[in-house]
């Protein structure tokens, strides 16, 4: 995504610009440079080319890959590669903001007004509305959207108990153990034995931790208000 | 026959000498994982005046025959008499026997917990957090639990830390797994 790259680092350059009385709402006190210059931009864009940017951001957020069809606007409209790059950008960025909120706090009507605010023209705010609130909401298990910054966590998870019967050192040893096989989801596995006293030790932790999460989550600290 | 003693030199050595200092070498082999050191060899031989490839004979004696009682896991008693009947001392049979009954259990669970892997859990370690929000999400308040595994491998001295991370809904499956075993483990007693 060439343009968004360009139009995002562009953004990044100016500075987050003076936010226009009050600030962006959902976009926080100042509103960022390149979302003022596609509201700006937008104002001469006509609709069909709107939807065809709006579609090409949505891809974008889901994490497909747009060049395409980025040239294929590019070609058919009168727009020059720098108007491009704002207004996919701007776009990018004004849904990205408004996709991060989770959608038991914030209001259509409370979206709605913040982009009347910016001045973005009444079908397009529609448009914008119908993405973040409607069903056409991208999803999120797309890469864009859900690229948390975690741990890796446990991808697959094989066992086994042995019991050993003989060893070069006893004849008769008769001792479980436990092998474990454990795949992460940075690809990388983890294979080693576990003694059968410190997998008890395992379980009473798990167990703890799980006891812990509950109580944290009958707490009154996660009935903060959002 | 369990033990077989094919080193006759060390019948008169091991017949030479004094019950009480076998004693303390046998209760000494038994306690030492590794093999005495350079230094600890030489006030050996002093001790027992003895030249360095007869100390060598003995020691070397002494752990086959502890070895032996571990593979056949032993009761003191019969330790005894089965050296007894190899025509050693009695006194001397008496030694190992003594030595054998105050330390044999623990040696017979030290080895019986030995394992082949290279790889062994060593430590657990856990952190429980309350994320609140990330760079694509905000107003989250989900709690999640890292998890820190201490892997031992068996060239290295150092610990290899695993870190894995669990929402609670996955912190719960592996606990069911971790059930599952559990039952497995029960039902082999």
């Amino acid at each position: 995504m060439a343009a968004v790259a360009a139009g995002k680092a562009a953004g990044a350059a100016h500075g987050h610009g003076e936010g226009r009385g009050g600030g962006g709402g959902f976009l926080g006190p100042r509103v960022p440079a390149e979302v003022e210059a596609m509201a700006r931009g937008v104002q001469e864009v006509g609709h069909e080319t709107f939807r065809r940017l709006l579609r090409v951001t949505v891809n974008a957020l889901e994490g497909k890959d747009c060049k395409e069809s980025v040239k294929l606007i590019a070609e058919s409209t009168s727009l020059s590669e720098e108007q491009l790059a704002f207004l996919i950008s701007g776009m990018y960025t004004l849904l990205r903001e408004a996709l991060r909120l989770p959608l038991s706090t914030f209001k259509q009507e409370v979206f709605k007004e913040d982009l009347k605010e910016l001045r973005i023209p009444e079908d397009f705010i529609t448009d914008f509305s119908s993405i973040v609130f409607g069903n056409r909401r991208p999803v999120s298990e797309g890469t864009a959207l859900m690229q948390g910054s975690r741990l890796p966590n446990v991808q697959d998870f094989k066992w086994r108990v042995d019991v050993a019967i003989s060893t070069s050192s006893l004849a008769r040893a008769l001792q479980p153990s436990i092998l474990m096989l454990m795949k992460l989801s940075d690809g990388t596995a983890h294979r080693f034995e576990v003694p059968v006293a410190k997998f008890q030790e395992l379980r009473y932790n798990v167990a703890l931790i799980l006891k812990e999460m509950n109580d944290l989550e009958k707490r009154s600290i996660l009935k903060i208000q959002d | 026959m369990l033990i077989k003693m094919g080193r006759k030199l060390f019948y008169w050595q091991i017949c030479l000498w004094q019950p009480n200092r076998m004693s303390a070498v046998t209760i000494f082999v038994l306690q030492a994982e590794s093999s005495f050191s350079e230094e600890e060899e030489e006030k050996l031989q002093i001790a027992f005046s003895l030249e360095k490839q007869d100390l060598h004979l003995v020691l070397e004696t002494i752990s086959f025959i502890l070895e032996q009682a571990v593979y056949h896991n032993l009761k003191p008693a019969s330790l005894q008499q089965q050296l007894q009947s190899i025509h050693l001392d009695q006194d001397k049979a008496e030694a190992f026997a003594s030595a054998w009954a105050a330390a044999g259990q623990d040696t017979i669970e030290k080895f019986r917990q030995r394992v082949l892997t290279p790889q062994k859990l060593e430590t657990i370690g856990w952190q429980l957090n309350l994320q609140m929000a990330e760079s694509m999400q905000a107003k989250l308040k989900s709690p999640q639990a890292v998890l820190e595994l201490g892997v031992s491998n068996e060239d290295s001295k150092n610990l290899k830390k695993v870190f894995v991370e669990f929402s609670h809904q996955e912190l719960f499956e592996f606990y069911n797994k971790l059930e599952t075993i559990q039952a497995q483990l029960d039902s082999l007693t």
